[in-house]
């Protein structure tokens, strides 16, 4: 046990280590004006991921790799984030705290609760009532309409309706030939889900737009029955992407930012000429962390981080990241492969599948690889909904890594 | 269960596919477009060190100071201390409109920067450098002013030069700039029809008219099988065009050396077509024609057409410096240099030391050969004529008592307008101390007239003030 605590064998032993090595960087970073904040925010960085993996380690039998790779992504976030602004990076990991506790509440409830697929009506009434909340009460916060304010807090309900959205689509393919048995149950879905994300659009968040789009695509390719679905869908979301490039302007300005940015440098292409300067200065190896300049690009803590990442630590760095998240969605495919219930098949791969595609969207759109849009970085970007939503989804994911007793399994072939 | 394992491998898959490219992607953007992009003035980067580092100073040979800044609250202040006398040369650097000159081509040196590696990046932090480096020039501030002045109200450039060392006395290209005015001149400048900010020493191309023989003359005494005897009757025909001499002339019986002191144009039309195209672009490209020049600002390349394929016209209009052919006056200030130095070609110096803000020098730029062009012999017999070229030919002119002045005059025809008016030449000859190339925009007049007259005063105030 006692060789436990210090062997370099452990993975959060070296966990431990990279993140004294960062704070120690940020605290010499400071030089001049030591202060007890940034020893406070890192020691206290330290013993929650430390204490955090052990417990799960304890409760859990199931996976215990996507937790530890989710902790070395909230690491490189928060460093990142602290030397942007070190009261952020403060706030960032009260939210981080936040996140894990409501992963461990996820896993104790949604372990608890057995019949979560026959909650279909639920899921798309509360999707329902969160969207029109959002249209009526809505903040416009960086371009897109898609944050309500209660008292002193702002959330982005979108976060909370991509799960809620997963739930619904896993509920209708776990009871598929329930649904189906007028054979229109697939047009019914159809109708919801581009309600979905036709809701998205009216927001002018086009960025989730696209995730739910892929989740919906990905589940919709592995589990439909008909498959000339699947074809429809492709042809519809290509007409609806191309008629949308005419009709809307903000969809314009995407793809115009895309494929000439330079010619808009002084005004709709500034943010992301800026990313680029970013990633370019950084090189292979980076400025070192504290020693460029990411807070040229506007909103570097939250869209932006990774070009921020890429500056001071490298694109080696950026590369890193990006296979820790294709790591986690393997881990998170592999979680759904073996699992024996359908239902939580269908979410750990609708999970995988989100984290996958959110990161793709973010990283390609920073680096102008394909147009850009604003979502945030799952476990990296500076926000409490998108690290609170993201760390339940993750507990989610750590219930179907475990054998669940196949109950429900057995009553629904029953019943089919 | 097994299809749908099969199908989430394959969505897997898509999912690797896309990472992968990002991969990609980033690296290619890294290795290939990250260079150009870093240095585009919008990237706020390039500018914070100009916040913290007062840049360096430049001096003249001498150590006048030309150029320095001065910290105020907050910023810094760039005093260029002769104005438009240095436009050319030192160019500028502001935010709004980037930098030119040796502000842009030694501007790590004068804000001494370093490679942006992390370990730089550590010392910087340790012990941050607040001044640039110096830059000490080899232009002679008093030269450099009488060039000027000589210059005023014309168009044109001037480049006076050490043949021997490379050292840059002086380079006046007129209209010229004011680099501490530049705010309030831009729009003025951009829009002027004379193109003030073209620095014509460096990157202006003219027809270089009869200079262009003194080429053609090395190339000449090179060939083997050639009749240097020809007698002009003061025009010839070649493939049916009628190339005239000056005023119609008819020079009679020439050598080589009497066409050169009568700067007959049969005669060298003729001798381009009898040397013929492989030789004449073999030599002119040794003088560094098609070549681009090794210097401290950028330089355009000199137009030799011989490798084209030009006809027999084309071939000799060349020879006599018209037609297809165009250079830089820095490039015919180091034809004439060569000449001087024994048939090696130097090459120009502008910076010659960058010292460190403690007094210590970093850098000194050494002379170079840069071209083998001909033989001393041949180089001598050419010097022999370009000084019978100024002793009674159309090079009087630039005659200075007491001292023997080599030279060749030039008019040259163009499709801007009236003649260009050249002189290039150097002095003394027997141990060349300058070499010079003076050319007048449209001046109308005969290099001899007008451009000859400006070479002698200029070899004159540096054969009296600089005595190594």
């Amino acid at each position: 046990m006692n060789k436990k605590l210090i062997s370099y064998r452990v993975p959060r032993n070296l966990l431990v280590l990279v993140d004294l090595m960062a704070i120690f960087l940020l605290f010499i970073h400071n030089a001049e004006n030591p202060d007890k904040f940034t020893l406070i925010t890192g020691v206290s960085l330290v013993f929650i991921i430390y204490i955090s993996n052990f417990i799960l380690l304890k409760i859990s039998s199931g996976d215990h790799y996507i937790f530890l790779i989710v902790t070395m992504l909230i690491t490189l976030g928060i460093i990142m984030i602290y030397r942007i602004d070190p009261n952020l990076g403060a706030k960032q990991v009260v939210w981080v705290s936040a996140g894990i506790v409501a992963f461990f509440i996820t896993y104790v409830i949604v372990k608890k609760i057995k019949d979560w697929d026959k909650w279909l009506k639920f899921y798309v009434i509360a999707s329902m009532i969160l969207f029109i909340f959002t249209l009526i009460f809505g903040q416009r916060i960086g371009g897109a309409k898609n944050w309500i304010k209660i008292g002193r807090f702002s959330f982005q309900p979108s976060e909370i309706i991509k799960l809620l959205f997963i739930f619904f689509v896993a509920s209708y393919y776990t009871n598929q030939k329930k649904y189906n048995l007028d054979k229109k149950g697939g047009y019914k879905l159809f109708l919801v889900v581009y309600g979905f994300i036709g809701f998205l659009f009216l927001q002018k968040d086009l960025g989730a737009a696209a995730v739910f789009y892929l989740i919906f695509l990905s589940i919709q390719y592995v589990y439909e029955e008909d498959r000339k679905l699947i074809l429809y869908n492709v042809f519809l979301a290509f007409v609806g992407a191309l008629a949308s490039y005419f009709i809307f302007d903000h969809v314009k300005i995407r793809i115009e930012t895309w494929i000439d940015p330079w010619k808009y440098i002084d005004n709709k292409g500034y943010q992301i000429t800026q990313s680029l300067f970013a990633i370019a200065s950084g090189g292979f190896f980076g400025t070192g962390v504290g020693l460029g300049h990411p807070d040229f690009i506007p909103a570097v803590h939250t869209d932006f981080i990774f070009s921020a990442i890429c500056e001071e630590m490298g694109i080696f760095a950026g590369i890193a990241v990006m296979m820790l998240f294709l790591i986690l969605v393997y881990r998170g495919f592999k979680i759904a492969f073996s699992q024996e219930n359908l239902f939580f098949r269908i979410v750990a791969f609708g999970i995988s599948a989100m984290f996958g595609f959110q990161a793709f969207i973010i990283f390609g759109g920073v680096i102008k690889m394909i147009p850009l849009t604003g979502i945030t970085l799952p476990f990296i970007s500076y926000g409490g909904s998108s690290m609170i939503a993201s760390f339940i989804a993750l507990g989610i994911l750590q219930v179907a890594s475990e054998e669940l007793d196949t109950e429900g399994e057995e009553e629904n072939e029953q019943r089919a | 269960m097994n299809k749908e394992l099969k199908r989430m491998i394959r969505v897997f898959t898509v999912v690797c596919i896309l990472f992968v490219g990002l991969i990609v992607y980033l690296s290619c953007f890294q290795v290939f477009t990250a260079p150009a992009i870093k240095s585009n003035s919008y990237n706020k980067r390039l500018w914070i060190d100009e916040e913290n580092i007062l840049r360096g100073m430049i001096i003249d040979r001498n150590g006048k100071i030309l150029v320095y800044s001065e910290k105020t609250e907050e910023s810094s202040t760039r005093h260029y201390n002769y104005g438009s006398l240095y436009g050319h040369i030192i160019g500028y650097s502001y935010r709004e409109y980037g930098k030119a000159g040796l502000e842009a081509s030694y501007n790590n040196e004068l804000l001494n920067l370093k490679e942006n590696t992390t370990l730089n990046e550590l010392k910087k932090i340790i012990e941050p450098n607040s001044e640039g480096n110096t830059l000490k020039l080899t232009i002679d501030h008093g030269i450099q002013e009488k060039a000027n002045s000589l210059l005023k109200g014309k168009k044109g450039s001037i480049v006076v030069m050490n043949p021997k060392t490379g050292d840059i006395y002086a380079m006046v290209s007129q209209p010229n700039f004011n680099p501490s005015t530049l705010r309030e001149d831009w729009k003025t400048i951009v829009e002027d029809p004379d193109s003030p900010f073209l620095n014509r020493a460096t990157n202006g191309l003219y027809a270089p008219g009869s200079t262009f023989k003194v080429i053609t003359a090395v190339a000449s005494l090179e060939s083997s099988n050639i009749d240097r005897n020809y007698k002009c009757t003061g025009s010839t025909k070649i493939d049916g065009y009628i190339l005239k001499d000056y005023g119609g002339k008819a020079h009679g019986n020439l050598n080589l050396e009497e066409a050169l002191v009568k700067s007959c144009n049969s005669y060298f039309a003729n001798m381009g077509l009898q040397v013929g195209k492989e030789k004449m672009g073999e030599v002119s490209e040794k003088f560094m024609l098609n070549k681009s020049v090794p210097f401290d600002l950028p330089v355009s390349k000199s137009i030799s057409p011989y490798r084209e394929n030009i006809g027999k016209t084309d071939i000799a209009a060349a020879s006599i410096g018209q037609g297809k052919v165009l250079v830089t006056p820095l490039n015919m200030a180091m034809v004439a240099s060569a000449i001087a130095n024994g048939g090696d070609m130097v090459k120009p110096i502008l910076v010659k030391e960058i010292i460190s803000p403690d007094g210590h020098v970093i850098k000194t730029n050494y002379t170079e050969n840069i071209s083998h062009v001909t033989d001393s012999f041949t180089a001598n017999e050419v010097k022999n004529m370009m000084v019978e070229v100024v002793k009674r030919g159309t090079g009087k002119g630039a005659r200075i008592k007491n001292v023997k002045v080599a030279g060749k005059t030039g008019t040259a025809e163009n499709a801007s307008g009236k003649a260009h008016a050249w002189f290039i030449g150097f002095a003394p000859a027997d141990n060349p101390k300058v070499a010079i190339s003076v050319v007048l925009e449209n001046e109308g007049s005969t290099g001899g007239k007008s451009a000859a007259p400006i070479a002698r005063d200029l070899m004159l105030e540096v054969l009296n003030k600089i005595l190594e």
